[in-house]
């Protein structure tokens, strides 16, 4: 009974510490801002002011939406601009020339840029 | 007599002289304070504010990336590769409402040929023992077709510019870069950037193999 105390002891110790030991270790990176994740992926194409004239933009056949446009957000659902920056602009009919970005940014960052480009367009989503 | 010791004393110079010759290369870097702008220690950074402090390309796995002809002569005389900036969202400038890349900024590397190739050797030392090698198969491929994955599929046009064609400027451009880079290692960066740079703002595509030898096929044709 004594072995089994102390066995569950070292077994607590462990799991309340695990998660400080991976972050140390960089097993899990920390979560990233939507302004930063927005300046680093987005603006390339999006543009610095979000209206779609980033320094690709001029290369691109099909036009970068302006996330500034309530009109042109508004359109789109919540889920929907969640679905096309997780697994591209073809996820959603969309152009394929936007990406997917399902592996550099969490679901929870996801969420986070939706929210952000809700502050930008100063627009709700459809519903 | 006089002339055996001559040529004894000449040989031991050159014996002496090889070894250091092949340890000019580190010795040279660290002269020339390459580590102020590249990183040559890896691990790669993993979060989006040390992306925004890099001022150059990481050289920690050089040997991997880089074919040793172009990267010896690079060094001696460095181009633009990058056209939008190493990281393009610190080097923008605002044209009325588009954006714009506001500096075009080489490597300041001006090094002799002989200082380029010793440097050359210690950079191609530098190798990530991880990658795969052997991995590209050499192939004759239909061009059109490799043309119509990366521009029309991929949508590589986007963020690279191809040769004669244009396109984006946030990424490398394509033009050289069959000279530039090691087909193995453009293998594993398309398949994977993130592998190699977790923060780096190309997407990671879900390509088979048989793409990734059309691409990488058609890349390495770009001299």
């Amino acid at each position: 009974m004594k072995n089994i105390n102390k066995s569950m002891k070292i077994l607590t110790m462990f799991l309340l510490a695990a998660p400080l030991i991976m972050v140390s270790f960089g097993l899990a990176s920390a979560k990233e801002t939507a302004t930063d994740n927005y300046k680093l992926y987005c603006v390339q194409c999006h543009g610095t002011k979000g209206t779609g004239k980033g320094i690709n933009a001029p290369f691109l056949s099909v036009a970068p939406r302006n996330h500034t446009s309530a009109k042109d957000m508004g359109e789109l659902s919540d889920d929907n601009v969640f679905k096309a920056i997780k697994s591209g602009g073809g996820a959603v009919g969309k152009s394929t020339q936007m990406p997917s970005w399902g592996a550099v940014m969490t679901d929870d960052e996801i969420h986070d840029m939706v929210k952000r480009l809700r502050v930008m367009c100063k627009c709700e989503g459809k519903k | 007599m006089k002339k055996t010791f001559f040529i004894y004393c000449l040989s031991l110079m050159v014996f002496i002289a090889v070894p250091s010759w092949a340890a000019d290369g580190k010795a040279l870097v660290k002269s020339n304070k390459c580590g102020s702008c590249h990183k040559m220690q890896g691990p790669a950074v993993k979060t989006i504010a040390e992306v925004l402090k890099r001022k150059a390309p990481d050289l920690f796995y050089a040997g991997s990336k880089f074919n040793k002809d172009w990267l010896v002569k690079y060094i001696q005389s460095p181009t633009v590769i990058r056209p939008g900036g190493v990281v393009y969202t610190n080097n923008i400038k605002l044209n009325g409402d588009q954006d714009e890349p506001a500096n075009l900024l080489k490597c300041a590397s001006k090094l002799s040929a002989g200082d380029a190739a010793a440097v050359g050797d210690y950079l191609m030392s530098l190798k990530d023992a991880t990658m795969k090698v052997g991995v590209f198969k050499k192939a004759k491929i239909k061009k059109a077709m490799a043309r119509r994955v990366m521009m029309k599929g991929e949508a590589c046009n986007a963020c690279h510019s191809f040769p004669k064609r244009g396109g984006g400027v946030s990424c490398p451009t394509f033009e050289g870069i069959g000279s530039r880079l090691n087909p193995d290692w453009m293998y594993s960066f398309v398949n994977h950037p993130q592998k190699w740079d977790p923060k780096v703002w190309m997407a990671k595509r879900d390509l088979d193999d048989a793409t990734l030898q059309l691409i990488v096929n058609f890349l390495s044709s770009m001299k």
